[in-house]
């Protein structure tokens, strides 16, 4: 079987074919009462009747369809011809960009340019990765039995891009050409898949996704879903619409699409979070979102983020706040701190102890705290909250460095001023 | 030399101008010559117009505010559509404000003693927004016809008890530009005004569908597209094949059912539809989108395809108009 690169009967042709797009073109057309009088003309009532039909009868030429000239190329026959939206369809110009989650589409076509039948023509088409190659078309099994001189077999090849960066369309043909030679024909294409979207997430118990396209183009955003974990529910938050679209009867066919503009165009989306109230939600997965989009003529693409994790911290149960401490505090003097607890759940809790512990640090400290041991507060109901005061005493304090080998403050955080009897630390306050 | 249209002074009543005879019999009373500048731009004959316009000022044969400004405007088109932009822009600039009193009827009370207004011509204002824009000054003619968007609707309160006042000007609010989310404001303030024209709403659906929203798209009509954009390709080339049968001149349905043939793998069966219909309709056919795709076929159907578009070229260079694009043909 003769691999050289000689003279080839057959040849790949390829070309993309992702969906046609609407030609676009303001067009250079008048209407002929905007070309041969003055605008305001009409405003003469005897202009106003004369003209029109006169125009009609030897410019416009309505009902003449003998016509052969090019009229229609300077003269609008409707006034929305002057979109420049004429309905006709264009096949892609150039390979374009293609990116994740977008379906890779082609036509291919293999040609028989010599003056000889060739036969028995076994053709292969396979995507070739960074990771895999992905079989698309093998006629091994039933190979095309003959191609003739001039001949072409065509074939329509999809794959759905899954992986980033560097991609080639193996083409291959096996075949017998005129000469009776098995001849080997490999062909390659090339091309790159880029990342279409950035998505940044910003998360207390909202959920902000910022979408940034970094396509060419605009983007229309057919379906952006946030999936929650199990443990959670989310809402989509949406701002009020404007009156003025609340005109029902361009509602019906206008509903204002969500496009992201080309080269860094970005769209927020706000979702609510909210953890169903089991016990065991201390996994700090919120849920993944799931992207569509639609580029010319409705060509989806679609992604689905990774896992979006939470910040460690996950939404508290209950939380104590300090919301007012006196200015100035005097040694020894009693002062008033104010508290808040809140409970966060949608069920009650409680009832509570509260008490001030000191941080775990063994250094010596030469002001101290102390106070109220601990004070009780009642249960809380679902997303309620209590205010309330403890009194509390700063001092200074010596640590005294007691005979004995161990020195042992207990650190326990339930009873932080507990002081083992045989170890003592005398305290001593000054004023 | 062209003169400068503030130079002229207004010649005696003539014949032709009396009010008292039929302004309005031919082309030839609105302006000299008329009908055959009108001839040359249905022909497609662009070139013979900045001549014919050039010898008519150089030869003074341009009377009246009317023949500078009606003449001044086919250059202006002419030169525009040969994509001569310098050109058109050096003879925009000779125009002095369009606002001013050499532009209305008043300020010739001889020639014309009953008329009151602008004596500019509606396209002469679109043009001078739209050429900074096919020449490549984006904001500036982006900037002028949103000062046309505000002049418009003041002309259409002006002109409130007038019937046909108002077709005029609805229909000159259409003409804005490639914006698709200003368009599509535009058409909704149309529509919500009442506008519910068939063709004006189909052409709201293509918007939608080229942004991607064909959901949106499926209320207005238009059966064939909306096959092919659910990938349906055999019925919208049924649906298409009927528009030809009700109108064998509809180049749209012809090019786009080509096009889904192709998407129906029958590439040969694509480039037929279209080499025949260049054959059948020239007139319609010939349309630089049409050949477009026409030799984007080409250059996948043969490996030596540059033959087959110069044949193509050649062809359209003896049969085409004067402003047929002929980067079309991809060579």
């Amino acid at each position: 079987m003769s691999t050289t690169q000689g003279t080839h009967s057959l040849a790949f042709r390829v070309m993309r074919l992702c969906r046609p797009s609407f030609h676009v073109e303001a067009p250079l057309r008048v209407d002929p009462s905007d070309l041969i009088v003055g605008e305001d003309i009409f405003d003469d009532p005897i202009a106003a009747s004369r003209l029109p039909p006169l125009i009609d009868a030897h410019v416009t030429k309505l009902t003449d369809t003998s016509d052969l000239t090019y009229r229609t190329r300077f003269l609008l026959q409707h006034p929305s011809d002057s979109f420049g939206l004429t309905g006709l369809l264009v096949l892609p110009q150039a390979f374009g960009a293609i990116y994740l989650g977008e379906t890779f589409c082609s036509y291919i076509s293999i040609n028989n340019s010599s003056n000889f039948e060739v036969r028995d023509v076994t053709i292969k088409a396979e995507i070739q990765t960074e990771r895999q190659r992905i079989l698309l078309l093998d006629t091994s099994k039933s190979p095309v039995e003959s191609i003739r001189a001039g001949g072409r077999y065509d074939f329509i090849v999809e794959h759905d891009v899954k992986e980033l960066g560097a991609h080639t369309l193996v083409c291959t043909a096996v075949y017998n050409d005129g000469d009776g030679d098995r001849k080997y024909l490999p062909q390659f294409f090339k091309f790159i898949v880029a990342n279409p979207l950035s998505v940044r997430t910003k998360e207390t118990t909202y959920l902000e996704a910022c979408i940034e396209n970094h396509t060419k183009i605009n983007l229309y955003m057919d379906q952006v879903e946030f999936e929650p974990a199990q443990h959670c529910s989310a809402n989509i938050v949406k701002a009020d619409e404007h009156k003025s679209e609340k005109d029902s009867l361009s509602r019906e066919i206008f509903k204002p699409p969500v496009l992201i503009r080309s080269g860094g165009g970005i769209h927020n989306y706000l979702y609510q979070l909210r953890s169903s109230s089991n016990g065991s939600a201390q996994s700090n997965i919120l849920g993944k979102l799931q992207i569509t989009w639609r580029t010319n003529l409705g060509e989806p693409g679609r992604l689905q983020t990774q896992q979006i994790l939470g910040t460690p911290v996950t939404h508290k149960e209950i939380e104590l706040c300090v919301m007012e401490v006196p200015s100035v505090i005097n040694l020894d003097k009693p002062f008033s701190v104010h508290l808040n607890l809140k409970n966060h759940t949608e069920r009650e809790l409680g009832p509570f102890e509260v008490w001030l512990s000191q941080n775990d640090s063994l250094d010596e400290k030469a002001v101290m705290i102390n106070g109220l041991q601990t004070m009780e507060l009642p249960q809380l109901k679902a997303f309620g909250a209590t205010d309330f005061h403890l009194e509390m005493n700063f001092f200074f304090c010596l640590l005294a460095i007691s005979h004995s080998s161990s020195m042992e403050m207990k650190k326990s955080s339930i009873r932080p001023f507990s002081i083992p009897a045989e170890n003592m630390l005398q305290s001593f306050a000054f004023d | 030399m062209d003169s400068d249209t503030r130079d002229f002074q207004p010649e005696p009543v003539s014949l032709s101008a009396d009010p008292l005879s039929s302004q309005f019999a031919s082309l030839n009373d609105l302006a000299h010559e008329l009908a055959s500048l009108q001839d040359l731009a249905n022909r497609g004959s662009w070139h013979s117009i900045p001549y014919k316009v050039r010898r008519a000022r150089s030869h003074y044969l341009l009377n009246t505010p009317h023949d500078h400004l009606i003449y001044l405007a086919y250059n202006v088109l002419g030169l525009a559509k040969l994509r001569r932009f310098k050109d058109v822009i050096t003879e925009l600039d000779s125009v002095d404000d369009f606002d001013c009193h050499h532009y209305r009827y008043e300020t010739y009370l001889k020639i014309n003693p009953n008329r009151s207004g602008s004596v500019v011509p509606f396209s002469l204002r679109w043009l001078h927004a739209l050429i900074p824009i096919k020449s490549g000054n984006y904001q500036e003619g982006l900037d002028r016809f949103y000062t046309l968007l505000d002049f418009v609707p003041g002309k259409l309160k002006e002109k409130q008890d007038h019937d046909i006042l108002i077709k005029m000007w609805r229909k000159r609010e259409h003409l804005g530009n490639k914006e698709f989310g200003v368009c599509l404001d535009l058409s909704k303030d149309l529509v919500s005004r009442g506008n519910l024209d068939p063709v004006l709403l189909s052409k709201l659906g293509y918007i939608q569908m080229q942004i991607g929203d064909f959901g949106g798209g499926k209320v207005n009509r238009n059966k064939a597209l909306v096959y092919l954009v659910g990938k349906d390709y055999v019925s919208a080339v049924r649906e298409y094949e009927e528009c030809i049968e009700r109108d064998p001149m509809d180049v749209v349905a012809i090019n786009n059912k080509a096009l889904c043939l192709m998407y129906l793998r029958a590439l040969s069966d694509s480039i037929k539809v279209l080499e025949n219909s260049l054959e059948r309709v020239p007139i319609v056919a010939l349309n630089e989108t049409l050949v477009v795709n026409l030799c984007s076929m080409y250059e996948l159907a043969y490996v030596k395809h540059s033959d087959i578009k110069r044949t193509l070229s050649n062809w359209i260079a003896r049969v085409a108009p004067d402003d047929f694009d002929s980067s079309s043909t991809r060579i």
